[in-house]
């Protein structure tokens, strides 16, 4: 029986060597190239998606641990880039180059997922794995805490 | 770096002239390419900057690098506004490498101060063009009709015309001797908060980078440098890598002693870059490491201090120093230092490169689209123009993307192999064979007398110099390097510059800020030393070392430093200081670098070892602004490049190689950090100047200065707190 994973909907069959990081089989194989490498030591965190739900750093999660699980990147958060977090990222003109805010979105998506008004400090520790070399992160702060607002102003 | 100067007429006049693949039209210059039967009339490119089509779709071409800057805003933004576009039937698409464009190298923070006046002219001759080609279907005059959002309107009847109606008729008018150019007070785009062209794509994942390109037959290489220069492959055991399922080749890279070659390696091609990744690790390679092996940071840096604390080389003098420090009330004295610094942008260097018999084809995030022309072509011993090279989205740069060692490496893979090749270095890769801002070391000595005027300042610096990469035999930094020290804008009447011995034993390059971090450093921290010194605080002090400038071609620029300081320490609260809690303080700095001014108060709380920096103001002097939000993000992002080299990062060399390797032993600046920054922008007419990088300059100083005034600790030495490595 062949192995395979859910990325963003579609069930797709794992066909490369087990140990391939997650990040190389996505950018490589299936051509999702959203997802970014950084550092390749779970360093940075541009290369974050959601595994079951929960941000994971894909370039040292290798495939063979990821048999059936959900995989969600980027290019999947939302139907039609509208998840809260893009649309306070567009608000705030978070991005410099861009490069890094796959990873920080996929980020900040987690953490909303289980706490819905972090404060400074909580956005910091969650963030902290997250490096934006050209310096947003101002911007990335508000736009984590007006995203919040949004998703759970009506709870 | 050098730029060339643009002549705005020759400019335009040579815009349009070459045609390329989306080309239908081309408007510039008209007449002759009428006769040659180029211009077709579905559509039409009014210059080489401008395409419309016929449906009133604008695409705007920018030909400067994007590397995060905001620059493919901020341009084709110049231009939409004097066309009288409407900026939401804009798209923006990066120009390949093509002379059309102007000069497309960037960097020294020159896109603005270079392209502004060509770009409005370009805009105000697309709308000029239309409002003919309305006239002539109005049988009106031209001065009847005006442009605006996207249509020629008639000023008699009303009647409109879209500008995808006139662009065919358009593209036959002739190009207007002089434009006219819009007056401030009718801006639409420039001086707005335009938000950047491409950040919708950013968010959900589908901004193409250098390192997303893929091509049908693509192959994946990683690569293995010799970990110092000049040295060369002594013996190779490719038996291992061979044998990893999915490698197909091993490539030996020779150093390829030209400006931007390769430094020399070994590289793996597979089916994707894991597989490569993994079979580099298990090439057996012992090298010969040449003359630099023995180059150590820390025995470099104390020789740099000991260079700069005696007599040096003349650079530059005015005066008479000597007669000035015997006659002074107070002497004082200081020595800085600065070590390597590693650019470490989020993408690693990666291009794809393909290299056949009669085309050579390059995809590659760049800074310098004709430097990789003119190094595969000397590769190749092709001419450059036959190198085709696509520009990509550069996923950060800071200088490091200038130079195309990387595309070398992929053209010479592919060369080798025959199938195009996406070459992406490892983070670890890109840290140990950068090209290194420069370690450096300045000492300071000046003269005071009884009312605290300065009255000599003599300027010891040592560094090895970016000049080493196209004359390696350099052993000290020319003149030239020094003009900013020499020509600072504090006015001191005896004045000596000197400079050091600084032999490079590493490849040297641009790094955001360039020479203005040590400067910006040496100058603000030590004017602050000179305040306490005199019992003065440090606003008067700097404003009085301004003052004593009696140079008239300085007197302009002066006043615009003095404003951004006094900005700064009116909106950080400088003047209240002195109700602080304990363990606060404010330090300020202005530092003039790229033609910008930038000032900076930072705001610090220091216990025990610990600097917390709490508020960062910054005012900015650029001229007149093109855009608000992008003027400003280049200041945020500024203030947290200078924290990272002012706290934490150095490169680290033993026995001639990089002892870092990754983010953890090269400490960048992380969310946890990050002060509240505030940008104070000045209102200006002055033409504009560029903003990548003159925000670096003044931030290290100026947390110098606050440390001070905190806890009376001074640091002289950047980073403040080294990681042991």
């Amino acid at each position: 029986m062949k192995q395979s994973m859910i990325i963003n909907g579609k069930t797709h069959e794992i066909d490369v060597d087990g140990d391939m990081p997650l990040l190389w089989f996505l950018r490589d194989r299936l051509e999702f190239t959203g997802t970014k490498f950084g550092c390749g030591s779970g360093l940075c965190g541009a290369c974050t998606v959601h595994v079951d739900g929960q941000a994971i750093r894909s370039c040292i999660t290798p495939v063979n641990t990821l048999v059936d699980k959900t995989i969600t990147t980027i290019e999947g958060l939302s139907e039609n880039g509208d998840h809260p977090l893009q649309k306070a990222w567009l608000n705030n003109n978070v991005p410099q180059c861009g490069y890094c805010q796959a990873g920080q979105i996929m980020n900040a998506a987690s953490l909303l997922a289980v706490n819905t008004a972090p404060s400074e400090q909580e956005i910091d520790t969650a963030m902290q794995g997250n490096i934006c070399r050209c310096g947003t992160y101002q911007r990335i702060k508000k736009a984590i805490t007006e995203a919040a607002h949004t998703m759970y102003k009506e709870v | 770096m050098s730029i060339s100067n643009v002549s705005r007429r020759n400019f335009l006049k040579t815009a349009g002239i070459t045609t390329g693949g989306l080309v239908l039209g081309v408007a510039l210059p008209v007449n002759a390419l009428a006769e040659k039967g180029i211009m077709k009339a579905s559509g039409s490119s009014l210059n080489a900057f401008i395409h419309l089509a016929e449906n009133g779709d604008t695409t705007l071409y920018c030909g400067r690098c994007e590397m995060g800057q905001g620059i493919s805003t901020a341009l084709p933004s110049v231009v939409a506004d004097e066309m009288e576009a409407d900026w939401q039937r804009v798209t923006v698409k990066q120009g390949d490498a093509d002379e059309k464009f102007g000069p497309q190298a960037t960097g020294g923070s020159a896109s603005i101060r270079v392209m502004y006046q060509p770009m409005r002219e370009a805009g105000a001759t697309a709308k000029a063009m239309l409002i003919a080609a309305a006239a002539k279907v109005w049988k009106t005059s031209a001065d009847n009709c005006f442009a605006q959002a996207h249509f020629v309107i008639n000023k008699t009847n009303q009647q409109k015309l879209g500008f995808g109606e006139l662009a065919s008729i358009a593209a036959n008018m002739p190009v207007p001797e002089k434009p006219v150019l819009k007056k401030k007070s009718d801006f639409n785009y420039i001086g707005t908060k335009l938000p950047r062209h491409d950040q919708n794509e950013v968010v959900v994942g589908k901004r193409v980078y250098g390192v997303d390109t893929k091509l049908p037959g693509l192959k994946y290489a990683a690569i293995v440098h010799c970990p110092v220069l000049g040295g060369s492959l002594k013996s190779l055991d490719k038996t291992d890598a061979l044998k990893v399922k999915g490698v197909t080749d091993v490539v030996e890279i020779s150093r390829f002693d030209v400006p931007f070659g390769s430094i020399g390696g070994v590289a793996v091609v597979a089916d994707n870059s894991w597989t490569a990744q993994q079979a580099v690790k298990k090439l057996k390679i012992e090298w010969n490491l040449g003359e630099n092996a023995v180059y150590d940071t820390k025995e470099y840096k104390q020789q740099l201090v000991a260079n700069v604390e005696k007599p040096a080389t003349l650079a530059a003098e005015r005066g008479d120093i000597d007669k000035a420090f015997k006659a002074a009330k107070h002497k004082i004295s200081a020595t800085y230092t600065g070590g390597h610094l590693s650019h470490a942008p989020m993408e690693p260097n990666a291009s794809v490169v393909w290299v056949q018999k009669d085309s050579c084809e390059v995809w590659a995030s760049t800074q310098s689209p004709v430097d990789i022309q003119k190094v595969l072509g000397q590769y190749l011993k092709r001419e450059p123009k036959e190198i085709i090279v696509h520009v990509a989205m550069a996923g950060g740069a800071f200088g490091r993307k200038y130079k195309c060692d990387y595309v070398h490496e992929a053209a010479v893979i592919s060369e080798q192999t025959g199938v195009p090749i996406q070459l992406i270095w490892s983070r670890e890769e890109d840290m140990r064979t950068g090209y290194y801002h420069s370690i450096n070391a300045q000492y300071i000595e000046a003269s005071m007398d009884d009312k605290g005027n300065v009255t000599g300042w003599l300027h010891r610096a040592a560094f090895p110099s970016i000049a080493t990469l196209f004359n390696p035999s350099l052993v000290r930094a020319p003149e030239q390097n020094l003009g900013d020290i020499t020509n600072h804008l504090f006015g001191v009447e005896n004045f000596r510059t000197e400079s050091g011995d600084a032999k490079a034993h590493t490849r040297i390059g641009w790094y955001r800020a360039v020479y203005a971090i040590f400067y910006g450093f040496s100058f603000g921290t030590f004017a602050d030393e000179l305040a306490n010194k005199a019992g003065k605080d440090s606003l008067t002090f700097v404003n009085q070392l301004f003052d004593n400038n009696k140079n008239e071609k300085q007197q302009a620029q002066i006043q615009r430093a003095k404003k951004a300081l006094a900005t700064v320490a009116d909106k950080s609260g400088y003047h209240n200081r002195g109700t602080l809690p304990k363990g606060q303080g404010i330090g300020l700095a202005v530092h003039y670098s790229f033609q910008s001014f930038v000032a900076m108060a930072v705001h610090v709380e220091v216990k025990g070892e610990d600097i917390k920096v709490l508020n960062v103001d910054c005012a900015i002097d650029c001229g007149q602004v093109l855009n608000l939000d992008g003027a400003t993000a280049q200041m945020e992002g500024a203030v947290v490049m200078g924290m990272s080299l002012a706290l934490s990062t150095e490169i680290t060399f033993r026995e001639g190689a990089v002892v870092n390797s990754n983010f953890h032993n090269y400490p960048v600046m992380r969310i946890t950090d990050m002060p509240n920054v505030r940008v104070h922008i000045t209102d200006s007419d002055e033409k504009p100047t560029g903003l990548g990088e003159p925000g670096v300059a003044p931030f290290a100083p100026a947390l110098s200065n606050a440390v001070f005034a905190a806890s009376g600790k001074r640091y002289r030495d950047l980073p403040f707190k080294p990681l042991a490595v």
